[in-house]
């Protein structure tokens, strides 16, 4: 090789790129044949086309996988006509989407309507460069990896309200601002939820989150876990936190106007989207890659968490009934907040006390941490559970006390 | 270097461009939109500078909380496709933005940019550098050429030492300011009356 | 919000996960209709009409198209026309049944079936060659008789002329009127001869 470690000539791959194996294979491969800042980049773009292929891919399979689940939880068969159980279902849904004739609505905002789809899918792809699959393998190991990917999925809010802009349509407006409504109001629970992760673990860096589960995180913080998974699904626009976009309401919420690819597009996003945060709660929760056999097995763990993380998705979106925007709103700031805050304290103050004279917390001080979290949660689900509750009863309760009477009767029912 | 030279160029174009689509574009929508482009090219070049946790908090606060508080703006106003109604106040706007550019091109040709780099003290220039802006790499410092006790101390907490220990009042006020608005907020949004 | 509930919600869900689901595979399995269903073909039995376009008057929509003529032999064997007509438009049908309540020498049944969809428009009418070629399995629709029976249409064999009306076996021993054979596709039996 002509030059692997010159810092003079270009970036290390020390510092990036750097431990991937099949990047150093290619660059390796390429060095021969190229100057060396062309072999990075080849090695580089090479293994972004295999993480873009296999997320857009995996997109259509969560799909695929999606309604078949969903058929087998509602006593249903799924999609089973095209291939064998169905598989080609994703291609035949593809091939209708993109031979439909793309609509632009008179009036809307050209280029904003066609860059839409494009935000979405591209911030989804950038913010899957930071998962590690196995040991050592991620496009970029960001030693500020959480914090990146909850950067990079604010896009999405920006996306959808240019989207519900751009359509030229005040409906569309309506749908797109409850949507950015739920998303900027459920960062803040996952944003602190996620907080608790990383005092645990020490480090923002996804890789070293992996490495610091030797106890996974969702029995060590499991408050976190569930701010986590409830936040992650309002913020995907899932049900039961669906009102931008259910089949229900009584327009598509901001992707009305979209037709043809670009609705396909927007879809890809959004199947995408509940596949890489399952591939997020994988990583911050379930240890990600870590498994039994061996490290290099590690893909093959990966890939059972994330199909965890679906399944859960689904489970729920076939359980529940949709809820409506006020109580989307006062799940997230009276349910999920004080639960994410009362985690963190828990947590920080469980790390200052256990935690020993290097900083670093040993398994056993983990499974206390567990222990007193687990109580901790339940405590704190049961109570906040019952402030709600005791909230809905006594305002339906004032409301029927007051109800007018009319010639000296009721005319609500008391009681 | 010069794959610095093209990424840097390409930024600034996207920048400076987006900055001037901002203020001269008649659709305000449009406007905004280009200022949360303008904020992602600010996060490239804290990229640049290696300052990537500053990158980051950039992108998340003002892409993803400021540009879309703009946007709620814009949304609010009506006739937002015919751009800024005249007024007349554009002299005195015009001159106050003649001065504070006046101002800005004096302070950036006067300051000496030179860095500590440049002035062959690598290893303060590390320091400085990280304790400012980043959360530092320990194995990169470490082949930085800084002792062992300068590594430890500076890859040990960086900003959020800082944050706690030296600038603990900044923080604590900023804190009540945000403090200040959520009240308004619940205060503006309760309305009259109840 | 209501912890105990959400929980036994999703056991309930997860028990339907292990469930076979009772999906009836369309084209490979049917769903069996029940015997009184008023499918979309028509059973007519030609021994038994006619062609006093009863049904043709009583239809709502009008969709029943009779063109008869004289018949050569009418006087010799009854009152009973020539049919060289008999249309019945599927496409405005709405399956109400009343040309089968107003015959009255019951020779129009409702079929059983469901699949009648064509791919175009004008392959939606019923011509009277593909009533005498369909299949005889009446529906027991405003039929007491073929109830009475233990017919069922999905499951039995198909029916003849001779069983699906009203009257009484002895009858068809003895000449009547209306009950003479005309025109192709049938057959004589020596009982009816005149």
């Amino acid at each position: 090789m002509r030059c692997i470690t010159t810092p003079e000539n270009m970036l290390s791959p020390e510092g990036a790129f750097g431990g991937n194996p099949l990047f150093y294979w290619i660059y390796g491969l390429a060095a021969h044949l190229v100057p060396c800042w062309l072999a990075y980049v080849i090695a580089g773009l090479v293994i972004m086309l295999i993480l873009i292929n296999a997320v857009l891919l995996g997109a259509a399979i969560v799909s695929w996988g999606e309604r078949r689940l969903l058929g087998r939880f509602q006593n249903r068969v799924g999609p089973n006509r095209w291939g064998p159980f169905g598989a080609l279902q994703p291609i035949a849904d593809l091939t209708k989407l993109i031979t439909k004739e793309d609509i632009i609505p008179y009036g809307a905002d050209r280029l904003a309507f066609t860059a839409v789809p494009v935000i979405m899918v591209s911030s989804l792809l950038v913010a899957t460069a930071v998962i590690p699959f196995a040991k050592d393998v991620a496009l970029v190991d960001l030693n500020v990896g959480v914090l990146f990917i909850l950067a990079v999925s604010s896009l999405t809010s920006i996306a959808i309200f240019t989207a519900g802009w751009a359509s030229n349509n005040r409906y569309a407006l309506f749908g797109a601002g409850r949507a950015v409504a739920v998303l900027i109001s459920y960062e803040v629970p996952v944003v602190l939820s996620l907080l608790g992760v990383v005092v645990v673990a020490g480090s923002m860096s996804l890789g070293d989150i992996v490495v610091a589960q030797a106890v996974p995180f969702f029995l060590v913080q499991p408050l976190a876990f569930f701010v986590f998974l409830a936040g992650m699904s309002a913020e995907l626009n899932r049900t039961p936190f669906d009102v931008a976009e259910a089949e229900s309401e009584i327009i598509a919420g901001y992707h009305t106007e979209y037709s043809g690819i670009k609705f396909a597009l927007i879809q890809a996003a959004e199947f995408g989207g509940a596949l890489f945060v399952s591939g997020l709660i994988a990583t911050l929760f379930l240890a990600g890659w870590a498994g039994p056999v061996a490290d290099w097995l590690g893909w093959l763990w990966f890939l059972i968490k994330t199909f965890i993380g679906i399944f859960l998705f689904v489970w729920i979106r076939s359980t529940f009934p949709r809820l409506r925007l006020d109580q989307i709103m006062a799940v997230c700031w009276k349910f999920l907040m004080p639960l994410s805050i009362i985690n963190l304290a828990a947590v920080v103050l469980e790390v200052y006390f256990l935690r020993d004279a290097s900083g670093t917390l040993s398994t056993s001080d983990l499974w206390i941490m567990a222990g007193i979290n687990m109580v901790v949660a339940v405590v704190s689900i049961a109570f906040f559970g019952r402030i709600i509750r005791q909230k809905i009863r006594n305002s339906s309760r004032t409301m029927t006390a007051s109800a007018p009477m009319v010639r000296g009767v009721p005319t609500i029912e008391v009681g | 270097m010069w794959f610095e030279q093209v990424v840097f160029w390409a930024l600034a174009v996207v920048a400076i461009g987006g900055a001037v689509g901002v203020v001269m574009v008649r659709d305000l929508f449009r406007a905004a939109l280009l200022l949360a482009t303008v904020f992602v090219a600010v996060g490239g070049f804290y990229v640049m500078m290696n300052a990537e946790f500053l990158a980051v908090v950039q992108i998340l606060i003002y892409v993803g909380a400021i540009a879309v508080l703009f946007i709620f703006g814009v949304m609010l106003t009506r006739d937002v496709r015919q751009g800024n109604t005249p007024n007349r106040l554009q002299i005195p706007a015009a001159l106050v933005s003649v001065l504070l550019l006046a101002a800005m091109l004096f302070t950036a040709v006067t300051t000496d940019w030179t860095t500590l780099a440049g002035l062959g003290l690598e290893s303060q220039s590390q320091i400085a550098q990280t304790q400012a802006v980043g959360i530092p790499d320990a194995s990169s410092l470490a082949a930085s050429g800084l002792s062992a006790q300068e590594v430890e101390s500076i890859a040990g907490g960086g900003l959020a030492d800082l944050l706690i220990g030296e600038f603990v009042l900044p923080f604590e006020a900023v804190s009540l300011l945000l403090l200040a608005a959520a009240i308004g907020g619940l205060a503006l949004a309760r309305g009259r009356g109840r | 919000m209501y912890g105990l509930e959400m929980a036994k919600g999703l056991l309930v869900t997860l028990t339907n996960l292990a469930r076979k689901p009772f999906t009836t595979s369309y084209p490979e399995q049917r769903v069996k209709q029940h015997p009184r269903f008023r499918g979309e073909e028509f059973t007519w039995y030609e021994e038994r009409c006619t062609g006093c376009a009863s049904c043709a008057k009583y239809c709502p929509l009008g969709i029943i198209k009779i063109v008869t003529s004289p018949s050569e032999t009418a006087p010799l064997q009854g009152d009973k026309y020539r049919l060289e007509v008999f249309d019945i438009e599927l496409q405005r049908c709405m399956f109400c049944g009343l040309c089968v309540e107003a015959c009255p020498y019951d020779a129009l049944f409702m079929g059983s079936g469901f699949e009648e969809g064509q791919y175009k428009r004008t392959d939606l009418v019923i011509t009277i060659d593909r009533l005498r070629q369909a299949d005889k399995h009446p529906s027991t629709w405003f039929r007491p008789q073929l109830e009475g029976m233990d017919y069922r249409p999905g499951v039995s064999r198909p029916l003849g002329w001779r069983e699906v009306g009203r009257e009484g076996w002895r009858w068809h021993q003895h000449e009547k009127a209306g009950m003479r054979l005309t025109g192709s596709n049938t057959t004589r039996d020596s009982g009816d001869e005149a």
